[in-house]
């Protein structure tokens, strides 16, 4: 077994109490989904058990059909990927602020909130980050509805 | 600045303009006196908008418009999204084509570490050393040039390989070039480790523990820097580097000495690289076929960019155009890393810490907006709170 398979092994084995659906989108990597809810108790177990990084949280609108958000937390230990994947209703998007246990996620929630819309309960600063000053409330450019593109 | 009173609270806004540069920031610091309690920071004055102009563009034009992310490291963020489209689609670069990737990509990595040395050098007051080493940066952006065309910018990729190939005469002059430069290069190294003067700017100064930078996520030489091994070219290698191995440089006092340390070093890796592949360079083609569609699915294509991991999550929904590309580009967690250490230290060590973390924009004039309690505001450009540092290291 490589040290990747076991990286990822144990990630998934700290992470299973949480976990509702495991998907292996690359040999480098393991996705699984948890609910909102559980989300703070999973990323605190990879921080106790020092496994990685956490390396980025990329948000993604499922469009409006499919009425769901998601939120991905994308953990690194070498060239091992481990995810989190939370899936949020996109007439009420929320997730738990992770910034308790990793204080250098608050740009990435800042970014969550501008771009999404998606609301990081308990995140401390809430300002703007990329969006400039005079742009409207309630317009989230990353949303798939956002109809504001030039020349579109 | 030197008529504050002692112990009064002021917060200094600086930025966000820095006329001639690519990067404006905007940071506020809160200041007791002479020691900085907190700092923050506000983005996007150059936000573009590339991640959601990349959802009504096909796949082809979405790799020139994610190249422009940035300026110094262009060829990395197309290296990224390339190797990323070709996982998805289930093709391979040919050998060539992967090693003129790490060829420029290691051409690249000089380059932003030339320039950054010369930045955080003139932070430091240092310009004797900052116009030496932009000096030397001009080889290898002639090199650059000769090789693709363009000083920046390279567009040495396309999805399914490159467009450049390397003739024996091109490979002969990056030779001479790479030659020189690492003379010129031992000479920075000593420069930076014994002038007593450079020292007292950099020593022991914005120290951050291998705790905080393996916890927070701090990555490239600022992370290796504090003696945490964590470089994608290693860990996971991409494009050629398993079939030319780059060595792990790191640093154990994680203050700025040793960040300007690991650059430098890994200024002698990238030689040794650059060599390497001249010398080895496999026959063959350059590109291979792309399909128009991408397949469906979703992949996560990491690369060592000369600042750091950057990463990039692509999803396709088996259409011409992808469904969501994102980016994380290695600033952000440095400048969330870093900026906690501002805390603590003198007000005139800011310039140099922030240059330190090599955060994509550098020495031109910002203003500096003085404010104390009342509302009452000054206003300081950068120029000055640079001579304010040099000034009190006098």
């Amino acid at each position: 077994m490589t040290s990747i398979e076991t990286a990822l092994q144990t990630a998934s084995a700290i992470c299973e109490a949480w976990t509702k659906e495991t998907t292996i989108p690359e040999a480098s990597r393991i996705d699984i989904r948890v609910e909102a809810d559980d989300l703070l108790a999973a990323v605190q177990a990879l921080y106790d058990a020092n496994w990685g990084y956490l390396s980025a949280i990329t948000g993604m609108d499922l469009g409006v059909d499919k009425g769901e958000m998601v939120v991905l937390y994308h953990f690194c230990e070498g060239a091992a990927v481990f995810t989190l994947r939370v899936y949020i209703p996109r007439d009420d998007p929320k997730v738990p602020s992770v910034y308790g246990i990793i204080p250098s996620v608050s740009f990435y929630e800042r970014e969550l909130i501008e771009m999404f819309g998606i609301d990081v309960v308990d995140t401390p600063n809430r300002d703007r980050l990329f969006t400039p000053d005079d742009w409207p409330d309630g317009i989230y450019p990353m949303r798939k509805d956002f109809e504001h593109l030039q020349g579109s | 600045m030197t008529t504050a009173k002692e112990n009064e609270i002021f917060r200094i806004p600086i930025g966000p303009q820095h006329p001639a540069l690519k990067e404006p920031g905007h940071f506020e610091f809160v200041v007791d006196g002479e020691m900085v309690k907190s700092a923050t920071v506000r983005l996007g004055y150059v936000h573009r908008g590339i991640e959601k102009g990349t959802e009504n563009r096909n796949w082809v034009q979405a790799l020139y418009l994610l190249e422009r992310i940035c300026g110094i490291c262009s060829h990395v963020h197309a290296t990224a999204y390339s190797i990323g489209v070709e996982k998805l689609a289930g093709v391979e670069a040919p050998p060539r084509a992967q090693a003129i990737r790490v060829l420029v990509g290691e051409l690249e990595r000089v380059h932003s570490h030339m320039l950054w040395l010369g930045v955080a050098a003139h932070e430091a007051g240092f310009d004797t050393l900052f116009m030496y080493s932009w000096r030397d940066r001009e080889t290898v952006m002639n090199l650059l040039e000769g090789l693709t065309g363009n000083r920046v910018n390279y567009s040495a990729n396309l999805l399914g390989g490159v467009k450049c190939d390397v003739s024996s005469e091109q490979a002969d002059s990056i030779r001479v070039g790479i030659d020189f430069l690492e003379e010129r290069t031992k000479h920075y190294l000593e420069v930076v480790t014994t002038d007593v003067v450079f020292l007292r700017r950099t020593r022991g100064i914005g120290t951050m523990s291998k705790e905080v930078a393996e916890k927070h996520g701090a990555v490239g030489p600022n992370a290796r820097a504090s003696n945490v091994a964590r470089d994608i070219r290693i860990d996971a290698p991409y494009a050629a580097y398993a079939q030319y191995p780059v060595q792990l440089i790191t640093e154990t006092a994680g203050d700025l000495e040793a960040r300007f340390i690991v650059r430098i070093k890994e200024l002698f890796e990238s030689y040794r690289v650059i060599r390497q592949v001249l010398d080895t360079m496999p026959e063959g083609e350059l590109t291979v076929r792309m399909p128009r569609r991408i397949k469906e699915g979703e992949v996560i294509s990491r690369v060592e960019a000369p600042r750091g991991e950057l990463l990039y999550y692509i999803r396709s929904n088996g259409t011409d155009m992808p469904e969501r590309v994102k980016v994380r580009t290695p600033t952000l967690p440095n400048m969330a890393t870093v900026l906690t250490l501002a805390a603590g230290h003198q007000f005139a060590d800011m310039p140099m810490i922030l240059a330190g973390i090599d955060p994509c924009f550098s020495c031109n004039d910002r203003m500096v907006t003085v404010k104390d309690e009342d509302g009452d505001s000054r206003n300081m450009s950068w120029e000055q709170m640079r001579q304010y540092g040099i000034e009190r290291y006098k």
